[in-house]
């Protein structure tokens, strides 16, 4: 497997607020990432020194083995962007802002253009200016998706979007997804946009990457524990990132369920039962 | 046409729950053996899911031998052995049972009361069996 990005210990900081914190993160070539992070976390900060927009006061990012900050023309051709502020040249129309993007992509695609400019009901004839947020952004979308990158990074892509929009988003993921080896990272704080689209799941907290699996393993591992007993104060729960105890009743939220632990519980008498979560209570959980 | 009910959002990770129903259909028979299913990309498109997951899911069930993969023409589902399945229908009847269990202490009703509900289901299902036959010879 080859790496599209390698970050490592990126830091930021803005006057006293460190942001990104020694960031370490690796994301291979095929990876369709989900990058979850509070109002507030940094995730546009992480993804704007990635693509060194606003440069990181430290640390290094290689995309497709360069340096972030000395990428080749080609390398650039390879990677899509969509951010969350529409700051594409206003005063051109759609048609001729298509026509003038056109131009640095090698792979421009016009096909997935008109079909998406007819679905999605864009005029052309309007300018940037003329377009409400909703349609601007899947005029970033577009953009982003016709230069057929082999990186594609969105931020908060589905804010500016109605349902159906979002669901046509997703499914343009989806096909991306299909062709071979493209690597697609969305920052979102909304789980339920990336559970279906995202093979894996990052969660930015505290100026690091806290957590980084495949969504499966994530529902799989972190699980919900509670026990019944005549006494659980002297319970310990393995692997425990909190834990409430009431007289006969213990709660608690584990990153991985200890199967040895559990059969020792029940061995003891003690009644153990495990609950799946979804990815939102288990996100609010890991950055509580 | 198969009709997959995925909640995204649920602690049952996608590829499970799509194994799971697969499963469901064959045993029950809704799927019978030499039956192709829909290719990956057609499911993940309808569902709107990401292909990996559906392969994920594909390739654990021709693991456990419900499906066999014909070269280039997809997954088709396997002959079931009879006496393996039988094992497997029970082993899904036991899951069944379980949820029905986790999902009646949650309501509070105890396992005697649920107990006692299953056999008066069972013996009026099988006398209005009785009656329907009898209708059935008038």
């Amino acid at each position: 497997m080859t790496t599209s990005i390698k970050i490592s210990k990126l830091t930021k900081s803005f006057k006293n607020e460190t942001v990104l914190n020694e960031l370490d993160w690796t994301i291979r070539q095929g990876d369709i990432i989900g990058l979850l992070g509070k109002n507030g976390a940094g995730k546009s900060t992480l993804i704007n020194a990635i693509l060194n927009i606003d440069a990181a006061d430290s640390g290094c990012v290689a995309i497709f083995d360069e340096d972030n900050k000395s990428l080749s023309s080609e390398t650039k051709a390879r990677i899509g962007f969509v951010p969350q502020q529409n700051d594409e040249i206003p005063w051109l129309t759609i048609k001729e802002l298509i026509a003038f993007k056109k131009q640095f992509y090698p792979e421009w695609n016009d096909e997935k253009v008109t079909e998406l400019i007819s679905r999605w009901e864009i005029n052309t004839k309007k300018k940037m200016s003329e377009l409400s947020v909703g349609q601007g952004q899947r005029v970033l979308i577009i953009l982003a998706l016709a230069s057929n990158p082999d990186l594609m990074i969105f931020d908060e892509p589905a804010a500016a979007l109605d349902p159906a929009g979002r669901r046509d988003f997703l499914r343009e993921i989806v096909n991306l997804a299909v062709e071979e080896n493209k690597t697609i990272i969305f920052s979102t704080h909304i789980t339920s946009d990336l559970e279906r689209v995202a093979n894996k799941v990052a969660i930015l907290h505290h100026g690091k990457i806290c957590h980084f699996d495949e969504l499966d393993n994530v529902k799989e591992n972190v699980v919900r524990v509670a026990v019944h007993s005549e006494s659980v104060k002297d319970i310990v729960v393995p692997n425990a990132l909190n834990t409430q105890k009431s007289n006969n009743q213990l709660s608690s939220v584990v990153t991985r369920l200890d199967k040895g632990w559990q059969q020792e519980m029940q061995a003891q008498g003690h009644q153990v039962e495990v609950n799946p979560m979804g990815l939102e209570d288990i996100f609010l959980e890991i950055t509580a | 046409m198969i009709q997959f009910n995925i909640a995204a959002s649920s602690g049952i990770p996608i590829y499970k729950q799509v194994v799971e129903q697969i499963e469901r259909m064959i045993l029950n028979g809704y799927l019978v053996c030499g039956e192709f299913l829909p290719s990956v990309r057609q499911v993940a498109n309808d569902i709107n899911v990401n292909p990996m997951t559906i392969s994920k899911a594909y390739g654990l069930l021709e693991e456990r031998g419900y499906l066999s993969r014909q070269r280039g023409k997809g997954m088709m589902v396997a002959q079931q052995e009879e006496q393996t399945s039988k094992k497997e229908k029970m082993a899904m009847l036991e899951k069944m049972i379980g949820e029905l269990i986790s999902d009646a202490a949650q309501m509070g009703i105890n396992q005697q009361e649920l107990l006692a509900l299953i056999k008066t289901t069972v013996e009026s299902d099988s006398s209005q069996m009785i009656d329907a036959v009898e209708q059935g010879v008038k």
